[in-house]
């Protein structure tokens, strides 16, 4: 047999063996997971976007967090009864947000659990980030949840929804 | 140059030297595959802020792709299948490079989940980039020392004559 056959064969045995592994894995890990991607519709039901179900709930979690829209997160807003954190870059924050909003740039997350830890877990957090173009706000509602908090939502509309709105914002621009 | 280099290759510190690299970078892939085996959600999460992969190829590749960094680096550790390693190797760093790059280009910004899916990793950058050329240049080495050391190993592409 040539170099090249060999060598072929070879790593042809390689990725077999792990994807056999990868996926007997499954049935015994923790979190597995299945090997169909799951996808969670998120927005209204004319623009919803597909999300990779892990993005919202990575470890398969019976409570995961969920997306709260516009008007939900306006009352809320209105009542007083949540925190919400902008989850974008220090920069975007300042530029405008969401009045009384908090940034915590999901990328600095460990650098504000100093901060977390001074809120109760039951509170209801509200995490924005751009708007549908964006994750973030997905990713450090995961993070919150996976931190121990009991009551949180993804505004998945964010900044540009809230904005378009009329609703109130504070900010540089 | 390429012959002092290729003297040194053969030489008994050469044997040595690509030695002490092929377990080097196997022991590097075993430990970037754990985290990463033992959270597939969190990988595929990973996986899926870099905005390239179909959905339908998500989750297989998240639960394939780890697996095949640890049978590697135990191929590169134990010395068996190593050349297959070096080539499945290469591969996945290129495609790692070029997914960075990618998502560098588009502006996204996020944890590369390279050594693991969670926690105070750097994020995106041309340093990433940068260890994985490295990575890449040290698979390249142990296979040029094969070609050195042992000729038969190059392949012959047979000539129309």
């Amino acid at each position: 047999m040539s170099e090249m056959n060999k060598l072929i064969k070879e790593i042809f045995i390689l990725i077999l063996v792990s994807s056999l592994l990868g996926i007997s894995a499954q049935a015994v890990l923790p979190n597995g997971i299945g090997m169909i991607t799951e996808v969670t519709l998120v927005g209204d039901d004319a623009t919803a976007v597909a999300i990779p179900s892990v993005s919202i709930n990575p470890n398969g979690e019976e409570n995961a967090a969920a997306n709260i829209d516009l008007q939900a997160a306006h009352s809320a807003y209105e009542a007083g009864s949540a925190i919400f954190l902008d989850a974008r870059s220090p920069e975007d924050f300042a530029a405008g947000h969401i009045k009384e909003a908090i940034n915590l740039p999901v990328h600095a997350f460990l650098d504000s659990l100093t901060y977390l830890e001074t809120i109760n877990s039951a509170t209801h957090i509200i995490t924005y980030c751009d708007g549908e173009d964006c994750n973030a706000s997905i990713d450090l509602a995961a993070d919150l949840k996976m931190m121990g908090f009991s009551k949180v939502n993804f505004f998945f509309g964010g900044w540009q929804e809230w904005q378009t709105a009329g609703y109130p914002v504070e900010g540089d621009s | 140059m390429r012959t002092s280099i290729d003297t040194f290759l053969k030489s008994k510190n050469g044997e040595l030297f690509s030695r002490v690299v092929q377990i080097g970078l196997g022991l590097l892939f075993i430990y970037a595959s754990l985290d990463k085996i033992w959270n597939p959600g969190l990988f595929a999460k990973s996986i899926s802020n870099y905005r390239i992969l179909p959905l339908p190829l998500l989750h297989i590749s998240a639960i394939i792709l780890p697996w095949l960094e640890l049978t590697c680096g135990i191929a590169l550790v134990t010395n068996r299948y190593q050349r297959a390693a070096y080539y499945a190797i290469g591969g996945l760093i290129i495609i790692f490079i070029l997914a960075i790059i990618s998502a560098m280009s588009r502006g996204l910004d996020f944890n590369c989940g390279c050594f693991s899916v969670e926690g105070a990793e750097s994020n995106l950058g041309f340093r990433k980039v940068f260890q994985n050329l490295g990575l890449l240049l040290s698979c390249a080495l142990l296979e040029y020392r094969l070609w050195v050391v042992q000729p038969a190993s190059r392949f012959k592409f047979s000539r129309f004559n």
